[in-house]
C-alpha cells in the first residue's frame, strides 16, 4: 500500500499540469508556434480571364450547357445577365462580337489562334466540320471551336485582331495580310460577288494582301468592311446604299478601294463601325464621318440621310482620342477624357435625351469621378448596335443603352438611361460590344 | 448649472392696499409691479433636477472618436440628423499576416499566412472595386426609380444616397499609409457598425490571398461633427460643453435645412 502510494505522488508531480485559462504568455507562444500558410507567392503572376454575359441561345457565349445542359437537373439558360467566365485555352489578346457569334483570337505563335462560336449559317466562323458526317458543316457552333485559317508560315504568323460584322469576318495577322470568311452577297469579303453562291458549309477563306502598306487596324459594319493602313489611308469594300464604303458611290465594291473625300491625305489613326455609318478620327484629333445619317448622326455637316464621301464633322470638343459607331448613336472620347455622344437612342444623359445632332458631354461624375477619386478617367469606349461601354484607367466597365436580351450585363432586363457599373470580378482591360451579348477580356487582381 | 443666475421671477400687476397718504385709517388701492411669488427660487427649487442626455450614432468598446451627444432640446435634432443619413469618417486601422475570430488583434488566432506579396498598388486595385460596388449599392439602394430624369440628375451631383433603411454602404475608401504588415485606410461610410468595418479589414486581407486583422477604429467625423468640435476627456466640463453647443448651432441648422427642407 505504501508502494502504490509513493508511486502514485511520483506520477501525480511528473505527468499532470495544472488546468485553467492559458495566460497571456502561453497564448502569445502558442501564437508564434502556430503554423504559417502561404496562398500566393512573390512571383504570383495576375491571371488573363475572358467573361461573356448576354443571349446564349444562339452559341454566342460558348456556354454549351445553357443551350444543351449536360446535367439533368440543369435548365437551359436562355439569357446569362452578369458576366459568366468562360474557359479558355491560351490568353485572348483580342475579341470581336458579331449578329449572334463571337470570334476570339490568341497571339500565340501556336497552330489554333482562332476561335469562333455561334451563328455560323453562313460559315462567318469557317467551316466547322460535323463528327458525325465529314462533308457537313456545324451551323450553330456552343463551344470556342478553332479556325482553322490557311496560313502559308502557321508558326510564324501572328493573328493582331479580329473583327466580325452580321455574317462575315475579318482577321488581321501580322505578314499575311486579312483573312475574310463569311457571306459575300455584297462583297463585303472583299472578292467578286459570285451569283447564287451557297455560303453555308462552305470552305472559302479569302486572303486580301493588295493595300498600299501594312493594314493595321479592321473593322467590319452590318455588311461592309473598312481597312486602316499603317500609312493612315482607308480602304473599303461591301454594300453601300447608305454610302457607307464612302466612295462617292452607292453601288457595291467588292475589291477594297481607297478613301477619298475629306480624309485623302490625312492620317487616319482609328476607324470604326457596327451599323451603317463609319467615324474615322486623324492623329490631329479630327472626326470624319459617312454613311448612314437617318438618326442624325451627320446632321451636323448635312441634311441628307446618306453620305457617301467622307466629311469631316466640325465638333469644337477638344482633341478626339477614339470613336465607336453603333447603329444609331456615336460615342468619342476626347484627350482629356471626356465623353461624348450623339446620335438617336438611349444616349446616356436620361431619358430625356432620345435625340442629337451635336455630342453632348457625359458628366464624369457618372464614370466614378469625384472630389474623393479626381484622376479617374474613362480611357476606352466601345459600340455595341444600342448599347455603349466605357472603361475606365481603374479598370472599371461602364455601361448603357438597350439593354436587349440582358446585354448590358447589369443584372436586370430594364433599359440603363445613364452609364451603369458591371460588376466584374477583376480588372477590365477590353471589351466587345455585340447585339445581344458582350464579351470582356480582364485580368484578376492579384 | 444650478449655480448659474436664473430666470428673473415674472412680474405682476397688483393693487395693493397702502395706507392713504393723508391720515386715518382709509386704504387705498394702488397699482404695483409686484414679482410673482410661485417664481421665487425657494418656493420653486433648483431649476434643474436632472437632464435628459441622449446619444448619437453608436461607438463600440473597442472603437474609439467623435460621439455626438445631445442635451435637453438637442434630442430632437439628434432624430433630424439621424434621419438626414449623413456619411461618417473612420480612419481604420489594419495587421496583414493574421486572421481571428472577431476580426480584431486581441481576438483567438485562427490563422497566420505571409503577406510579402501585397503591395500598395494590389491594395489600391482592391479598395477601388470595393468602392464601386458599393456605389452600385448607393444607386440601388436609394429606391429611385432608374428609368427617370431626375434620377440622372441625382447621379451626376452625387447626391443619391438611402434615405431609409440600408445594409451598410461605403461611399470612399482611401489608403493613407501602407507599411508591411500594417496599414491605414480613411473609410467614409452610411449605416454602418464598427464591426463591419473590422469583417471589411478581413475581407480585404483575404481577397489579397494573405490575412489581415483591425488594429484600430477611429470616428474623425459624424454629419457635421468633426474631431475639432469634439471635446477631450479633459474638457468635459460645463464651460466647454457650453462652448460647442453654441459653436455648432449655426452648422448644425445649416445642414438640416439643407437636407431635410
Amino acid at each position: 500500500a505504501a508502494m502504490a502510494g509513493v508511486a502514485r505522488r511520483l506520477l501525480c508531480r511528473g505527468l499532470s499540469v495544472a488546468a485553467g485559462p492559458p495566460s497571456t504568455r502561453q497564448l502569445r507562444e502558442a501564437e508564434e508556434a502556430a503554423p504559417v500558410f502561404q496562398y500566393a507567392g512573390k512571383a504570383a503572376r495576375r491571371k488573363d480571364r475572358v467573361f461573356v454575359w448576354g443571349f446564349s441561345y444562339s452559341g454566342a457565349l460558348g456556354v454549351p450547357s445553357f443551350v444543351r445542359p449536360d446535367a439533368g437537373w440543369k435548365k437551359p439558360r436562355r439569357i446569362q445577365p452578369t458576366p459568366y467566365r468562360l474557359e479558355t485555352d491560351e490568353k485572348i489578346s483580342s475579341a470581336a462580337c458579331g449578329y449572334g457569334f463571337t470570334l476570339l483570337a490568341s497571339n500565340t505563335k501556336d497552330i489554333t489562334k482562332v476561335w469562333g462560336m455561334g451563328l455560323n449559317k453562313d460559315s462567318q466562323l469557317g467551316f466547322q466540320r460535323t463528327r458525325r458526317d465529314q462533308t457537313k458543316g456545324y451551323e450553330y457552333v456552343l463551344e470556342p471551336s478553332p479556325i482553322p485559317l490557311p496560313l502559308e508560315k502557321p508558326q510564324q504568323t501572328r493573328v493582331l485582331q479580329v473583327s466580325c460584322g452580321r455574317a462575315h469576318s475579318l482577321v488581321l495577322t501580322d505578314s499575311e495580310g486579312v483573312f475574310t470568311m463569311g457571306n459575300n452577297s455584297y462583297g463585303q469579303c472583299g472578292r467578286k460577288v459570285v451569283e447564287d453562291e451557297i455560303y453555308s458549309g462552305s470552305h472559302l477563306i479569302h486572303q486580301l494582301k493588295e493595300f498600299d502598306s501594312r493594314v493595321v487596324q479592321v473593322v467590319c459594319g452590318q455588311d461592309h468592311s473598312l481597312f486602316r493602313t499603317k500609312k493612315g489611308t482607308v480602304y473599303a469594300c461591301g454594300w453601300g446604299a447608305d454610302g457607307q464604303t464612302g466612295l462617292g458611290h452607292y453601288n457595291i465594291t467588292s475589291v477594297p478601294t481607297k478613301l477619298g473625300g475629306d480624309i485623302a491625305g490625312v492620317n487616319i489613326i482609328q476607324v470604326s463601325s457596327y451599323g451603317d455609318c463609319c467615324l474615322a478620327v486623324s492623329d490631329e484629333g479630327d472626326v470624319f464621318g459617312w454613311g448612314n445619317s437617318e438618326y442624325l448622326q451627320l446632321a451636323s455637316v448635312t441634311e441628307t440621310t446618306q453620305v457617301n464621301v467622307p466629311r469631316h464633322l466640325p465638333f469644337k470638343i477638344g482633341k478626339v482620342k477614339e470613336a465607336a459607331c453603333g447603329g444609331t448613336g456615336n460615342i468619342v472620347l476626347t484627350e482629356e477624357g471626356n465623353v461624348f455622344v450623339w446620335g438617336y437612342g438611349i444616349l446616356g444623359k436620361g431619358p430625356n435625351l432620345t435625340e442629337s445632332a451635336v455630342p453632348e458631354m457625359i458628366p464624369p461624375s457618372l464614370f466614378g469621378w469625384s472630389d474623393f477619386s479626381p484622376d479617374v478617367r474613362v480611357a476606352h469606349v466601345r459600340c455595341g448596335l444600342s448599347q455603349f461601354a466605357a472603361l475606365t484607367n481603374r479598370g472599371e466597365l461602364f455601361v448603357w443603352g438597350k439593354n436587349l436580351r440582358g446585354c448590358l450585363g447589369t443584372g436586370r432586363m430594364e433599359d440603363q438611361y445613364f452609364p451603369w457599373r458591371v460588376t466584374v470580378p477583376g480588372e477590365v482591360v477590353d471589351v466587345a460590344c455585340g447585339v445581344d451579348h458582350m464579351v470582356s477580356m480582364v485580368r484578376s487582381f492579384t | 448649472l444650478n449655480a448659474a443666475p436664473g430666470r428673473a421671477p415674472r412680474q405682476r400687476v397688483r393693487f395693493l392696499p397702502t395706507p392713504a397718504p393723508g391720515g386715518g385709517g382709509a386704504l387705498e388701492l394702488v397699482a404695483a409691479r409686484v414679482p410673482v411669488l410661485a417664481d421665487h427660487p425657494l418656493v420653486r427649487g433648483p431649476r434643474f433636477r436632472k437632464l435628459k442626455i441622449g446619444a448619437g450614432h453608436r461607438l463600440d468598446v473597442k472603437a474609439s472618436g467623435v460621439f455626438v451627444l445631445g442635451i435637453g432640446h438637442g434630442n430632437k435634432l439628434l432624430t433630424d440628423l439621424y434621419n438626414c443619413h449623413l456619411p461618417k469618417v473612420y480612419i481604420v486601422g489594419g495587421l496583414f499576416g493574421k486572421a481571428t475570430d472577431d476580426f480584431s488583434d486581441t481576438g483567438n488566432l485562427v490563422e497566420k499566412t505571409t503577406f510579402d506579396h501585397i503591395t500598395r498598388e494590389k491594395l489600391d486595385r482592391i479598395l477601388a472595386v470595393i468602392q464601386g460596388t458599393n456605389q452600385k449599392a448607393l444607386l440601388m439602394y436609394s429606391n429611385i426609380d432608374m428609368k427617370t430624369q431626375e434620377a440622372y440628375e441625382l447621379a451626376v451631383k452625387g447626391l443619391i444616397r438611402p434615405m431609409g433603411k440600408s445594409p451598410p454602404i461605403i461611399t470612399a475608401v482611401r489608403c493613407l499609409q501602407f507599411a508591411l504588415p500594417e496599414f491605414q485606410l480613411e473609410i467614409h461610410c452610411l449605416h454602418e457598425t464598427q464591426q463591419y468595418l473590422r469583417k471589411m479589414v478581413h475581407e480585404i486581407g483575404l481577397e489579397l490571398k494573405s490575412s489581415a486583422v483591425c488594429t484600430q477604429v477611429r470616428r474623425i467625423r459624424d454629419g457635421v461633427f468633426t474631431v475639432d468640435d469634439a471635446l477631450p476627456r479633459t474638457q468635459w466640463n460645463l464651460q466647454s460643453i457650453r462652448e460647442a453647443i453654441q459653436n455648432c448651432q449655426l452648422k448644425v441648422e445649416t445642414e438640416l435645412e439643407k437636407t431635410l427642407g
